[in-house]
């Protein structure tokens, strides 16, 4: 008879978010309880429960932080820092109506990506979080009356 | 001065999880944590979906070197994935003596079981 395991996708998921360091060890310790205790007991189904539960349990904001999904991070904050940079010249240079004010918005999201490129440079220390927290809500507040204005406009 | 607290005593004391997953580690001869021997074995058990909190903090006290750790082979059971053994470095077992020493002193002259003055 061979040995029940919890299913594939889900041990992959946890894999995904685990460091390198656990990658092994973690995903041994589940399987082990799992085959030896919890699926005995429990049946497959609700083993299988158990085991999102505890794969659930370990993924946490760091290891969501933590490689694959900082390179994916670290990805984005440089693609946005360039686009918000690409959006200031090119205000500047075309000067329509308002083109402060959106240089403005432009150079916010440049300084939060930036932001989050140190958050993630040093680790996470307090002091970048806080920036990095204030810059966001910062960058949602502009999107937000962005939207506002735009769905007024189109109702004018 | 009997009722003066130094808070460097409290400020370097191990935090009560801390100090039960030492524990736990010094007393299981093989240091296999994390596995269900040993949270069984140890006493060491968590709700379940906190096991979280069991490694994050087995990570946090490696890095404070209080604890060393090692891997080895897997067994059939854990389809050959390498477990990894923990054990007190002299630092944690130095620490350890320490909170509870801190513990003490900081007890003394208290009855306990501490009675209600309200």
């Amino acid at each position: 008879m061979s040995a029940k395991s919890p299913p594939r996708w889900l041990e992959r998921m946890l894999v995904l978010f685990l460091h390198s360091r656990d990658r092994e060890t973690i995903p041994g310790d589940l399987l082990e309880e799992y085959r030896e205790e919890q699926q005995p007991r429990l049946g497959s189904i609700r083993a299988n429960v158990w085991y999102a539960r505890q794969s659930l349990s370990l993924i946490s904001f760091w290891n969501i932080l933590g490689p694959p999904m900082k390179r994916l991070l670290i990805g984005i904050s440089v693609f946005t820092a360039a686009a918000g940079a690409w959006l200031a010249v090119m205000e500047n240079l075309l000067k329509h109506a308002g083109y402060l004010e959106r240089t403005f918005i432009a150079a916010a999201i440049v300084i939060q990506a930036a932001a989050t490129l140190l958050f993630l440079a040093f680790d996470g220390r307090p002091i970048f979080r806080a920036l990095v927290s204030t810059g966001s809500i910062g960058i949602v507040l502009f999107g937000a009356s962005a939207i506002q204005r735009i769905l007024k406009a189109s109702y004018c | 001065m009997d009722n003066v607290y130094n808070v460097d005593i409290v400020a370097g004391l191990l935090g009560a999880f801390e100090q039960a997953v030492l524990l736990t580690v010094w007393r299981l001869a093989d240091g296999r944590l994390g596995s269900r021997h040993s949270s069984r074995s140890s006493g060491l058990s968590h709700p379940p979906g906190h096991r979280g909190a069991v490694y994050a903090t087995l990570d946090r006290l490696e890095a404070k070197s209080l604890l060393d750790s090692h891997l080895e082979e897997g067994t059939p059971a854990r389809a050959g994935r390498l477990r990894r053994y923990y054990h007190l470095t002299a630092e944690g077992v130095s620490a350890m003596n320490e909170s509870r020493a801190a513990l003490e002193r900081m007890w003394r002259g208290a009855k306990w079981p501490l009675e209600s003055r309200a």
